[in-house]
């Protein structure tokens, strides 16, 4: 196994920055702060569906050119998950460490 | 052709040769095609452009009653298998010299549709689709339905061809040009600048081309460098016209007439017009077709379709119509394009259609070109994925955010690309039609 290249404060900076651009220039409202324990998707959340894919979309992209991983975030396992990994920050920062941790157990 | 016999009837390599010299090639290919013993029914492939041999050898093998199959150098990757599909018993191949080399297989005709065309005594004509998506279909015309619509005379132009013999477009050209005592001038290549310089120097007045090449065009700015005030009428058709580029084009050349073309090379191309030269509204028929839209899809019939594919179940219904996949919006006798019902993309139910997208992106600074495509997401179903080719290098975070910008005042929201890349690859096809391929 090798070692990981990309750290949890990594990824949840990564996430941040994706939520803040994707709100941004979609032109909804940015809240104060965003942690661990922001919600995405679902009631009372930030993101309606169309904003939910386009971060993914936007983290799988990042992920690929800064980091060299390449991952796929929105399939029909992440959609089936018992607790949705997009439900907030950290557990789709969760799901993120899982994916990586899996991809580089497989080289 | 005798009563035009001093008049060029085509310009290759720049140089003219008139109506005269090509009734002279046809007596000379008819002694040559004794001599090969090349007769009524046989499969004859020509493999060349529009050059005075290879044009007099097509005239005089559809006289022959034979069975024509022209290919082009584009598809030389494909060469072998178009042969096989199409059952080709003889090759006349022309080098750039318009030297010709004919090759003989020993193959059968066994395609019952072939055949039946054989038995008919009329020549044939085979046309390969591109196949941007897919295996490439061959489709059988009888030759004679097609050119029925030339005995009508209408305008005598000079006429540059855009596209190639291989293409319903390329013949349609020809044949429309020739029957009128025009001129067929061909180009080396479709560079924009060649194409631009082949119009001033052979005073070209009509432009029959694709979206793709005007929005070429535009980019190289290839039309500032040429005297193009011979140009009376450009046409464009093969796929949907960005409206940004249509408006751009009629502002530059605002004393030429722009009309969209509609055609496929399974029913040969309609009668067009467009509303006016700024308008993508246009009404399609005339004499021979037949158009009816259901469910937002046209239907065409068609006296010059095609007797089938040779490699593929036949498109038409019962009644002979054949459903074009166009999706068009209808306004009277007009309607408009609005795409492929294969490239709609489903973001959660509702339709984008990437030509729309496409014309607000090329509208974009630094953006050259832009193929707009849908991808699988197991969230929204489908999402707008858009590819880019851009003049300037620029950093992909940053150009996102430059994209999302422009398109949030612009499109709807599930109009706007999810996924945004930029290429160096050039996003066009040998024909000059934009590649919709998923990435």
């Amino acid at each position: 196994m090798t070692s990981p290249t990309i750290n949890r404060t990594d990824l949840i900076n990564l996430v941040i920055t994706s939520l803040r651009d994707v709100l941004e220039q979609s032109g909804r409202p940015l809240p104060a702060t965003i942690e661990e324990n922001t919600l995405l998707f679902g009631k009372g959340a930030l993101l309606d569906s169309l904003a939910l894919v386009t971060i993914v979309v936007d983290l799988e992209q990042r992920l690929e050119e800064e980091h060299g991983l390449t991952l796929t975030l929105a399939d029909d396992r992440a959609m089936s998950q018992r607790n949705s990994p997009f439900r907030s920050v950290g557990a789709l920062v969760d799901y993120l460490e899982q994916l990586i941790h899996e991809e580089q157990s497989r080289d | 052709m005798e009563q035009w016999a001093n008049h060029p009837a085509i310009v290759w390599h720049d140089h003219p040769y008139t109506y005269h010299d090509l009734l002279a090639r046809m007596q000379a290919w008819k002694a040559t095609l004794n001599e090969h013993d090349i007769g009524p029914g046989q499969v004859v492939t020509i493999e060349g452009d529009y050059s005075p041999n290879a044009v007099s050898l097509l005239l005089t093998l559809i006289e022959r009653s034979t069975i024509v199959v022209p290919l082009t150098r584009s598809v030389a990757a494909q060469r072998e298998e178009f042969l096989t599909i199409a059952e080709v018993q003889v090759v006349v191949s022309f080098d750039d010299d318009d030297r010709w080399h004919i090759e003989r297989r020993p193959v059968p005709v066994t395609n019952p549709l072939t055949r039946q065309l054989i038995e008919r005594g009329h020549p044939g004509l085979v046309l390969f689709s591109s196949g941007s998506t897919g295996k490439s279909k061959a489709a059988l015309h009888d030759f004679l339905p097609l050119l029925e619509k030339f005995q009508v005379p209408r305008h005598r132009r000079v006429t540059l061809t855009f596209l190639l013999l291989d293409h319903i477009g390329g013949i349609n050209t020809l044949f429309y040009t020739l029957a009128n005592g025009g001129t067929v001038v061909a180009v080396q290549s479709r560079d924009p600048d060649v194409v631009c310089r082949t119009i001033e120097m052979h005073r070209v007045q009509t432009l029959p081309t694709s979206p793709t090449f005007l929005n070429l065009l535009l980019i190289s700015e290839a039309y500032r460098r040429y005297d193009l005030s011979s140009l009376e009428l450009i046409t464009y058709g093969t796929e949907v016209m960005p409206e940004s580029t249509l408006h751009r084009i009629h502002d530059i050349f605002p004393n030429v007439q722009l009309l969209q073309t509609y055609g496929l090379s399974e029913l040969g191309i309609l009668r067009s017009k467009s509303r006016d030269s700024n308008s993508l509204w246009f009404k399609v028929g005339g004499e021979g077709f037949e158009t009816k839209i259901v469910d937002g899809v046209l239907w065409v019939r068609a006296k010059s379709a095609m007797l089938g594919y040779l490699n593929a179940p036949s498109p038409f219904d019962e009644e002979g119509w054949m459903n074009t996949q166009d999706v068009v919006e209808v306004d009277g006798d007009y309607i408009r394009i609005l795409g492929r019902r294969s490239d709609i993309i489903n973001v959660g139910g509702q339709k984008v259609y990437p030509a729309e997208v496409e014309s607000v992106l090329l509208q974009m600074p630094n953006v050259k070109d832009v193929a707009v495509v849908g991808e699988r997401n197991p969230i929204t179903g489908q999402i707008v994925t858009a590819r880019f080719n851009l003049f300037e290098p620029e950093d992909p975070n940053e150009f996102k955010r430059r994209v999302r910008a422009f398109c949030r005042e612009r499109l709807a929201p599930y109009k706007i690309p999810v996924k945004i890349t930029i290429t160096e690859d050039e996003q066009h096809s040998a024909r000059f039609k934009k590649m919709r391929k998923p990435w």
